[in-house]
C-alpha cells in the first residue's frame, strides 16, 4: 500500500520530469553555425534589449477634443506679461489681470476650473525656469484670488520653455514667451 | 635638503589633487597614434561616421595624440609604412563589415609601430547596426585599458536627455556620450528632468507633466514604469543618492519651489530647505549629509548650502548675475554662470569649478551659452551642452587634463539631460 507521503513525493517526481527545469533565457546575438572566425568576437551590450515606455499620444488628443468646448472663453483671456528673470506682476499688467478675473467670474465661465499655467523665455536653464514658470502662475492665481476669484477653482502648473508662442531670437519674442495664460478644465 | 623636497614633493601632490586648479602647462608629449581602415570596410554614413567617432573618442581620452585626419586605407595585415609613421607609436587598423547574417562587425588591431607587433586586437559584433558608436567606443576603451592608461569608461556610458519636440510636447531619449546612437524611451506629452536611478544605468527617473507632475521610475531593459509620487506645480527629481535610496526633488505643494527629500524605503517625505522664493536643483555634496542647490534669496539665482538636518545656509559662489543651473560630484560643484549685466549680450553663460573644501575657482569655458553642465561617474570629466552663434554642440571636458572638446549637435532643443 502506498501511504500519502510516498504518493506526493512521487507526484513531484513525475510533474519535475514532465516539466523539466525551467530554460535560462539567454540573449546570444550571434546565431548558431557561424561563419568561423579567427577570434572569439566579444559582443557589444550596451543599449541592446532597451524598450520604450508605452505611447500616450492618442490619449493626449481624446483630452484635447474633450477641452475643446472651453476654448471660447480661454480665447478671451488676457495673458500676464513679465519682466526677465521677474515673477512680481508689473504695473502695466494689472488691468489684464481685472479684466481676467472679472472674465472668470462670469456666470458661463464659473462651472470651470481655471489652470494658471506660468511660462518663461528661453534663457535660463534647467530647474530655475520651471520654478520661475511656477512663481508666476503663484502671482496671478493670488492676484486673481484678491480679485474675487475662488481660489478653489484655480490651480497652479510650470511650463518653463517649454511652451513658446515665438521662436525666433529676437527680444520682442523672447518677452512675449515670458507669460502667464489660463486653460480651463471641467 | 631632503626634508625641503618631501614637503614639496607632497605639497605638489596635494595640489595635483585639486581639480579646481588649472593645469596651464602640458607636461611630456601623448604618444602619436595613426588610423588606417581597411579598404574591404562598409563605405557610407555610417563608414565615415564611424571613422570619425574613433578619431573623436582617441582625442577625448586625453591619451593620445591623433595624426589622422581624413581616411587612410590599407588592409589589416599589409605591411606598416614605417617611413611614414616615424614619430608614431600605434597604428590602428580596422574593418568594419557585415557578416554572412547581416550583424555588423568590426575587427581591430593596434600595432605598436616600433616592434611592429600587434599589442591588441579584437572582434566585436551586433546585431542591431544602429548601435554602431557603442562599437567604436568599446574599440578606445579597450585600447586604452590594454594600454594601461587612466581610465574612460565614461566614454561607454549612457546619456539621457529630454528634448523638446513641439510645444508642451518632449521625449526622453537615450544615447551615447556623443549623442550619436538615440533611441526615444518615452514618447507622448511633457515628459521632462530624466535623472539616472543607479551607476549601473538600468533605470532612470523622470516626471510626466500630464496632468498632475508625476515622477515615475522606468527600467530601460524591462519597459517597466513605476510611479513614485506625484504633486500640483512642479515635481523634478534633481539628485539620487549614492546608494540610491534617497532623492532630492524640487517640490512646491504649496506652490512654493523648495528642496525636499524623499526616502524610497519608508515612502516619506523631508522638507529640506525654507524659503519663500525660489529654491531649485539640489545635489547631495560631501557625504550625502549636505546639499548645494540654486536660491534666488539674495535677489539673482545664485548658489548656497545647507546641511540637510539643519536650518543654517552657506553661500558657496560670489560671483555672477545668474548661477542658474549646478551639478556636483563629491565636494566638486561645476555651475553655469552669466556674469555680464547685458542678459541677452555675448558671452552669456560660462562654465566654473569649484569646491567646498578650498576656495578656488576655476573657470571652464570661454565663449557662449554653456548649460547643463554633468559630471561624469568618476567626477574627472563633465559634459554640457554649447550653443554659439546659432549653433549647438556637445562639450566634454576632461578636468585632470584641461582639455575640451566640442561635437556638433543636430538633436533639437535640449530640456535637460543626465550622464
Amino acid at each position: 500500500m502506498i501511504n500519502k507521503k510516498n504518493l506526493w513525493f512521487g507526484l513531484f517526481v513525475a510533474a519535475f520530469l514532465i516539466t523539466g527545469c525551467a530554460k535560462k533565457s539567454v540573449e546570444i546575438e550571434a546565431p548558431q553555425g557561424h561563419a568561423p572566425t579567427q577570434e572569439q568576437a566579444s559582443e557589444v551590450n550596451e543599449g541592446s534589449g532597451i524598450k520604450s515606455v508605452g505611447e500616450m499620444s492618442e490619449e493626449s488628443m481624446t483630452q484635447e477634443e474633450k477641452l475643446r468646448q472651453m476654448k471660447m472663453i480661454e480665447s478671451q483671456a488676457k495673458k500676464i506679461y513679465f519682466d526677465f528673470d521677474k515673477y512680481n506682476i508689473r504695473p502695466d499688467q494689472m488691468p489684464r489681470v481685472e479684466y481676467d478675473a472679472q472674465l472668470f467670474n462670469k456666470p458661463e465661465a464659473k462651472p470651470f476650473g481655471i489652470k494658471v499655467e506660468g511660462n518663461c523665455d528661453e534663457w535660463g536653464t534647467d530647474e530655475y525656469n520651471y520654478a520661475l514658470g511656477l512663481k508666476r502662475a503663484k502671482s496671478v492665481r493670488d492676484a486673481l484670488e484678491a480679485k474675487g476669484v475662488d481660489p478653489k477653482r484655480m490651480s497652479i502648473i510650470s511650463y518653463g520653455e517649454s511652451n513658446p508662442v515665438c521662436t525666433e531670437h529676437t527680444k520682442e519674442c523672447w518677452a512675449k514667451n515670458r507669460r502667464v495664460e489660463f486653460e480651463l478644465i471641467p | 635638503m631632503r626634508l625641503f623636497i618631501v614637503i614639496l614633493c607632497m605639497t605638489l601632490s596635494l595640489f595635483a589633487s585639486d581639480l579646481t586648479l588649472e593645469i596651464v602647462k602640458d607636461v611630456g608629449n601623448l604618444p602619436k597614434i595613426a588610423i588606417e581602415v581597411s579598404p574591404e570596410s562598409i563605405e557610407g554614413k555610417i563608414g565615415q561616421k564611424f571613422f570619425k567617432l574613433l578619431l573623436g573618442d582617441l582625442k577625448v581620452t586625453s591619451h593620445f595624440d591623433t595624426i589622422s585626419s581624413s581616411i587612410e586605407y590599407a588592409k589589416i595585415l599589409d605591411p606598416i609604412d614605417y617611413a611614414k609613421y616615424k614619430d608614431v607609436a600605434y597604428l590602428l587598423r580596422y574593418k568594419l563589415f557585415y557578416d554572412d547574417f547581416g550583424d555588423l562587425e568590426a575587427k581591430a588591431v593596434v600595432y605598436d609601430i616600433k616592434t611592429s607587433e600587434p599589442l591588441f586586437q579584437k572582434l566585436y559584433r551586433l546585431r542591431d547596426k544602429k548601435r554602431y558608436p557603442f562599437i567604436a567606443h568599446k574599440i578606445v576603451y579597450d585600447l586604452n585599458e590594454a594600454l594601461h592608461f587612466p581610465d574612460v569608461a565614461f566614454l561607454k556610458s549612457f546619456v539621457i536627455f529630454a528634448k523638446y519636440i513641439a510645444p508642451k510636447r518632449s521625449d526622453i531619449v537615450l544615447s551615447d556620450y556623443t549623442l550619436t546612437y538615440q533611441k526615444t524611451i518615452v514618447h507622448g506629452g511633457l515628459n521632462i528632468f530624466p535623472k539616472w536611478a543607479d551607476k549601473e544605468q538600468r533605470s532612470f527617473y523622470y516626471t510626466d507633466m500630464q496632468g498632475r507632475p508625476t515622477l515615475y521610475r522606468v527600467d530601460i531593459y524591462k519597459g517597466v514604469r513605476t510611479k513614485i509620487l506625484s504633486g500640483d506645480g512642479m515635481l523634478v527629481c534633481s539628485d539620487v543618492s549614492a546608494d540610491g535610496s534617497r532623492l532630492l526633488l524640487t517640490m512646491a505643494p504649496d506652490d512654493q519651489p523648495d528642496i525636499y527629500e524623499y526616502n524610497l524605503h519608508t515612502h516619506t517625505l523631508r522638507r529640506v530647505t525654507r524659503y519663500p522664493g525660489i529654491d531649485v536643483n539640489g545635489n547631495y555634496i560631501e557625504d550625502g549629509s549636505r546639499v548645494v542647490f540654486v536660491s534666488d534669496r539674495l535677489g539673482n539665482p545664485t548658489i548656497f548650502a545647507k546641511r540637510i538636518d539643519s536650518d543654517a545656509v552657506e553661500r558657496i559662489v560670489y560671483h555672477g548675475k545668474n548661477n542658474s543651473a549646478l551639478n556636483s560630484f563629491d565636494h566638486y560643484i561645476v555651475y553655469s554662470s552669466r556674469e555680464s549685466d547685458n542678459a541677452f549680450g555675448p558671452n552669456t553663460f560660462n562654465l566654473y569649478l569649484t569646491s567646498t573644501t578650498s576656495d578656488y575657482i576655476r573657470r571652464l569655458t570661454a565663449n557662449g551659452v554653456n548649460i547643463f553642465p554633468r559630471f561624469s561617474s568618476d567626477g574627472e570629466t563633465v559634459l554640457f551642452i554649447k550653443e554659439f552663434q546659432r549653433q549647438t554642440a556637445l562639450g566634454v571636458i576632461r578636468l585632470k587634463y584641461n582639455k575640451s572638446y566640442l561635437f556638433p549637435l543636430y538633436t533639437g532643443k535640449i530640456q535637460s539631460i543626465d550622464w
